[in-house]
């Protein structure tokens, strides 16, 4: 503002210093404002390039398994037990599916304590997540590879689907996976740069394959081995499990 | 903040260009990290960034829940849109010909007023429905609130410009 007419000089002077002051003023505040704009923009755009460019593979990728050969070389279950147990009991596991939750909790404990301790069978899980209808199905199967880097597989299996109700419909379950790694003391720096990787997708692409193959087209798919033999169950308790191998172990003796 | 404008009156007593109201400054600075962490928030829910960066609390039940939209709206896209709002404002109460401007002092009131509310809404969903803690959506909360009380200073300039 101008001083008016007649308004001593030492008032335009006044206006002028305070007009530097404002400047001045605003400067800082512009420098402020650009730093935090740069950090936080910066921030955000760091987070937005990590995900799109290294982002956690959470579907089926594109592999060659033509044949019987690399598919087998490619699936891998894992086991748990006595490898020279004569017995192999397979389950064909989806995390996200209430069946195989019940399943994992009610009765995979029972083979635990009794055939697999005693050495008569082993455990082994091919992963099989139904992607069509569950959608963290696929990432939870890697999330539980990762684990088994860290010895901790089963532990993890047996968290991921105690907690299923909690991550199944999350829209992005990588935060819930990361906090059950910690639950079950992984290294959480190594378990997250595994997840946040494509590490396994091609395993548990194979293993899904090797399902399809062998016929699966549901969860839990339970196959016993025993005798050279192989047997899908149509039951899954405990019981049935014993009975079925105590039927084909029979077998061999009366052989 | 500094207080460096404190010091000198919002208007010059003899009429030159009144100081930027410090107030409006502080809430700049406010809307613009909820701006960043809204962002943050709405390219997480669009699948952008991959797994969330959540040291504590659960995220992915909270963006999860139901309460993460309002009708086909992500509650993320809101924060964004109402920070955007703010840190307008508050850029335009800066420019020499606004700094006394009543109008913007009572936008930013209510603006800011309605955001608290709403926060405390949904901080109360994530505390006592979802039983699950976003610590985004929580640091989301103490921003507005804090805009809000940066916001207060606007009152007398409210009923400045009325009178």
């Amino acid at each position: 503002m101008r001083p008016h007419k007649g308004e001593p000089d030492v008032s335009r002077g006044e206006d002028r210093r305070q007009a530097r002051e404002t400047e001045s003023e605003m400067k800082k505040f512009y420098y402020l404002f650009g730093a935090v704009a740069v950090i936080g923009i910066g921030a955000v755009a760091y987070n937005v390039g990590n995900g799109m460019f290294g982002s956690a593979v959470s579907a089926p990728i594109e592999l060659d398994l033509g044949d019987d050969e690399a598919l087998v070389e490619l699936a891998q279950g894992v086991e748990k037990g006595d490898v020279d147990a004569p017995v192999t009991i397979v389950e064909f596991g989806d995390f996200q599916c209430p069946g195989c939750g019940s399943f994992a909790l009610s009765v995979k404990p029972q083979l635990d304590g009794t055939l697999v301790a005693s050495g008569q069978a082993k455990f082994v899980f091919y992963d099989f997540p139904i992607v069509s209808i569950h959608p963290n199905a696929f990432l939870a199967a890697r999330a539980a590879r990762c684990a088994d880097d860290q010895d901790k597989y089963w532990e993890y299996h047996e968290t991921l689907f105690r907690n299923q109700s909690r991550w199944a419909t999350a829209s992005m379950p990588s935060s819930a996976f990361e906090g059950y790694a910690s639950e079950v003391g992984l290294d959480d720096g190594d378990f997250s740069a595994c997840l946040s990787s494509d590490k396994y997708a091609d395993v548990v692409t194979a293993n899904m394959e090797l399902g399809t193959r062998m016929g699966v087209s549901g969860t839990p798919s339970i196959f016993i081995n025993a005798n050279g033999k192989t047997r899908r169950l149509s039951r899954f308790d405990f019981e049935s499990i014993q009975q079925e191998i105590a039927n084909m172990t029979a077998t061999e003796g009366t052989n | 903040m500094t207080d460096f404008a404190s010091e000198t009156p919002p208007t010059d007593p003899v009429g030159g260009v009144a100081a930027p109201p410090t107030n409006r400054m502080v809430i700049a600075i406010l809307a613009l990290i909820g701006l960043c962490v809204a962002l943050y928030l709405w390219a997480h829910n669009a699948g952008l960034t991959g797994p969330i960066v959540c040291g504590v609390g659960d995220c992915a039940t909270v963006q999860s829940s139901e309460y993460a939209t309002i009708g086909p709206i992500p509650v993320s896209s809101i924060g964004v849109f109402g920070y955007i709002v703010v840190l307008a404002l508050s850029f335009v109460g800066l420019q020499p010909a606004h700094r006394e401007s009543p109008l913007i002092g009572g936008l930013l009131l209510t603006g800011s007023g309605g955001g608290v509310v709403f926060s405390g809404w949904l901080t109360y969903l994530e505390a006592f429905v979802i039983n699950a803690w976003c610590q985004y959506c929580v640091i989301s909360a103490i921003l507005i609130t804090l805009i809000f009380l940066a916001s207060l200073p606007e009152i007398p300039r409210l009923r400045g410009g009325t009178s």
